[in-house]
């Protein structure tokens, strides 16, 4: 296996690629009780339209279906997967994003036997009318779950504003009616076009032993041969935003917002696209973090509290930023905030230098725990961002990149507004 | 697992847990009170903390300086186990050896005086501090209805307690607030140092001796009464079931059902009340989650859970609306399968490997063990994690059927959508 040490860290990850295609990584922490293991596929909730390889045409399938899909990989002729972690002591989980769908489980004894079954699960699909119809009813208590929560609400509204047509302005789980289309044939495609184990990834960590664990992985993945491209088709999204302002009526008691803006400077994955992110997010924090003097403002005027908070999420076809939290008057609180990146007067050296310092603190963080550096790496590793490097770019960045990047992409034109006002 | 115990001052205590397993340094300084009528007064304080020390005397230096410390967290919150009321204070510094020198005592410095050497003005605290963090929790007590699944549960209980301190919320009631300014504030606050147990625990790679004289140096004080808070109550009969209904705006149903216990935290019974709990709803293996997810399709979500130390178990569970009895007859019936012994191997066994999984994984979360360390502390038990393992081992299914003699419904609380006029 190849090795990456890293001195400043002091953390290794050993690499190999299978025949077949599949990628593994594993990462052995010394002393950590618990092993954690995860098995991922490029397939998100964007992933509704494609030509499969040795296909002349085009599929499309209906909304939600990564998710769907998840949730039908527990199932298997013998019964629910997640019967099998149980006796094995494990606890098994799986998530699906916009470009994403990851199977997991945590283990603190019998990691290899843990490990079988994770690999062995997730290359057996048993999809039958009967059980297809039985998840709709367990997704749609899902999908009401998710729209009486003002939160995931006021976001996707945001992402609503920001897009036309790019996918990610959709749900993930889809919608009652989307779902009630889907059906066996359709989850197979799906399956065999995308959890082919040329398109995905396999990461352990853990106090572990690395030959075994590549071994377990060998023994029990599929030997095929590799399938080639999976062609994805994405609708060409338009530069500006698509609408303005989002607003929704909700049983809230106070105003949430979401300040959205569009990143059109997209297309490429990477060191480019690590270096953009952390220039973005140092310069969200430099312009809106705990220690700007516009937090302090906004905090002082009553206009936001605690819950106020930003991120950017990078991906290679989208990007976006999200400001939000609650707030009494949330146009104002946009007003305040346009005007600053106008004005700029957050860009100074000292602070720059300062951001660059906690985001170092804030990395070595991460190797706390065997779930955030597996979530972190994977979530990287779909971008093709290399988890170790990190800190190298992190140094690479001056102050003018975040001062440019501040400039082109967070100003009025590329911001939309989501809100959730109360219910009168 | 050893857990070294210093006593720095009246009612301050140490408690250092030595591992090389993190980056970090995590130091989590927890204060308890009782939980009753100042409760309102007692949650603002940590806010107006967070606001300026003698030094720092603005937020914006307070997080500038922890930035510069290799963005070391600070994180103050409020909640309750049982009728005891917590305030808790947590630091996460790096690890001196990855980053430099006197990172640690710098933030043993800040936390000192974070807590105990607040910025104040004429003997209080600053006005303008007090005014705003008192809007601030005031829209936090009203925007709990918008986190649905927790309201639920919360309602459910103080529905149940009615009249009990345990149903007072963690951060109090939008009425005190009125009552309260910077003077008596900083009267009330003062009492509090001056009088509440301190618990402070520290999980990383220090040096023992170092690290309890830089604690000394701070904390070395002097305090002439120290208040003992008193067990809670967890004794209560059910006379009759309670069923509420609440009409919200909202789409899905959010079922609830609260249980007593009289089940006391300390007791031998408790670790047969946890399994007895954990093969009822505490996994994909637990009757809950297979007979309304998996067999009958009505929820994404059904589980049950303890609060140990009011001896208390909620059922939880997302529905349609109309389903409500449905649902209802379903968990009831698997409520009665627990007591007549109607519990597979697998179910028990699962049950059993998942808590021995859970505890085990606590050794991995600095945060966790000193939330552990401290649960343990309260229910007077002070098991270490091995120790709590061989008491769930020790449970057999026996223990469990008859726990569940004492498990008795007492509130069925509902939300659902509003009617059609």
């Amino acid at each position: 296996m190849q090795q990456v040490y890293d001195e400043k860290v002091r953390e290794k990850i050993l690499f190999e690629e299978l025949e077949n295609g599949l990628k593994v990584y594993v990462m052995p922490k010394k002393g950590y009780t618990k092993q954690f293991a995860i098995f991922a596929t490029r397939f998100g909730s964007n992933d509704s339209k494609f030509i499969a390889p040795g296909d002349d045409y085009v599929t499309e399938v209906p909304d939600g279906v990564a998710h769907f899909l998840e949730h039908k990989m527990f199932e298997e002729e013998e019964g629910s997967i997640f019967e099998k972690f149980s006796q094995l002591g494990a606890s098994a989980n799986a998530y699906t994003n916009f470009t994403t769908t990851a199977y997991l489980f945590s283990s603190t004894e019998n990691f290899y036997e843990n490990l079988k079954l994770l690999v062995h699960f997730v290359q057996n699909p048993y999809f039958t009318d009967e059980n297809v119809e039985k998840e709709k009813g367990i997704i749609a208590q899902e999908i009401r779950m998710y729209q009486d929560d003002p939160n995931w609400r006021v976001y996707f509204n945001a992402l609503e504003a920001l897009y036309h047509v790019y996918p990610v302005k959709k749900d993930i789980a889809g919608t009652i009616e989307s779902i009630s289309r889907i059906d066996k044939d359709i989850l197979y495609k799906c399956y065999y076009t995308f959890y082919h184990p040329e398109n995905m990834v396999l990461f352990a960590v853990g106090d572990i032993d690395v030959d075994k664990t590549l071994q377990v992985i060998e023994e029990n993945v599929r030997q095929v041969k590799k399938q080639g491209e999976i062609k994805r088709i994405y609708p060409d999204e338009p530069v500006e935003v698509h609408k303005k302002e989002v607003v929704q009526n909700m049983q809230v008691s106070i105003p949430l917002f979401n300040l959205a803006f569009k990143d059109t400077d997209v297309g490429f994955g990477g060191r480019n696209l690590l270096k953009k992110s952390l220039e973005v997010q140092i310069g969200l924090e430099m312009a809106v973090g705990r220690s700007s003097e516009l937090y302090e403002k906004l905090y002082q005027e009553g206009l936001v509290d605690s819950t106020f908070g930003f991120d950017y999420t990078g991906e290679i076809d989208y990007g976006y930023t999200i400001i939000g939290g609650q707030s009494k008057d949330p146009l104002k609180v946009r007003d305040i905030i346009i005007k600053a990146f106008k004005e700029k007067s957050f860009l100074d050296r000292e602070t720059f230098e300062r951001i660059k310092r906690k985001y170092i603190g804030k990395f070595l963080r991460t190797f706390n725990s065997v779930e955030s550096i597996a979530y972190s790496f994977i979530n990287l590793y779909m971008k093709d961002i290399d988890l170790m490097d990190y800190l190298p770019v992190l140094h690479q960045i001056n102050f003018k990149d975040v001062a440019e990047r501040v400039e082109s992409h967070l100003n009025e034109e590329t911001s939309a507004m989501s809100i959730i006002y109360p219910v009168k | 697992m050893e857990l070294i115990h210093k006593e720095l001052g009246d009612g301050i205590n140490l408690y250092l847990d030595v591992t090389d397993k993190f980056k970090t340094v995590t130091v989590n300084l927890y204060v308890q009170n009782k939980l009753g009528d100042e409760a309102t007064w007692y949650a603002l304080i940590p806010s107006v903390l967070k606001r300026g020390t003698s030094t720092l005397k603005t937020y914006k230096d307070m997080v500038k300086y922890l930035e510069m410390l290799y963005g070391t967290t600070m994180a103050v919150s409020v909640y309750k186990k049982g009728e005891r009321h917590f305030q808790q204070y947590r630091l996460e510094l790096p690890q001196e050896e990855y980053v430099e020198e006197n990172v640690f005592e710098k933030g043993i410095k800040f936390l000192y005086e974070l807590v105990f050497e607040p910025f104040t003005q004429d003997g209080a605290f600053l006005k303008e501090y007090v005014l705003q963090e008192k809007e601030v929790q005031k829209n936090l007590i009203e925007s709990r209805i918008n986190d649905k699944t927790k309201y639920a549960v919360d309602r459910c209980y103080e529905e149940m307690c009615k009249g009990e301190p345990f149903a007072i919320f963690e951060l109090g009631k939008k009425e005190d607030l009125d009552l309260i300014d910077e003077k008596n504030l900083f009267e009330y606050y003062k009492k509090c140092i001056d009088t509440l147990p301190v618990d402070i625990y520290v999980v990383g790679n220090v040096n023992p001796e170092y690290a309890e004289e830089v604690f000394r140096k701070y904390f070395n004080l002097r305090r002439k009464e120290v208040l003992e808070i008193p067990f809670t109550d967890v004794r209560k009969e059910v006379k009759e079931v309670k069923y509420v209904t609440e009409e919200l705006d909202v789409n899905q149903g959010k079922l609830t059902l609260g249980f007593r216990t009289n089940v006391s935290p300390g007791s031998e019974e408790y670790y047969s009340l946890l399994v007895y709990s954990t093969i009822l709803g505490g996994g994909p293996f637990s009757k809950l989650f297979m007979n309304v997810r998996e067999k009958a399709s009505l929820a994404y979500y059904a589980y049950s859970r303890l609060e140990r130390f009011k001896g208390l178990m909620v059922i939880s569970s997302g529905i349609e609306v109309e389903n409500y009895s449905k649902a209802l007859d379903i968990i009831l019936k698997e409520v009665g399968e627990m007591e007549k012994g109607n519990i597979s191997d697998y179910e028990f066994e699962s049950a059993k490997k998942s808590l021995y999984t859970s505890l085990n994984a606590i050794k991995d979360n600095a945060t966790s063990k000193a939330d552990y360390y401290l649960s343990q502390k309260i229910a007077g038990t002070n098991l270490g994690i091995e120790e709590f393992i061989k008491k769930i081992e020790k449970v057999s299914k026996e223990d469990v059927v008859e726990v569940s003699k004492k498990v008795k419904l007492d509130t069925v609380y509902f939300m659902r959508n509003k009617k059609e006029a």
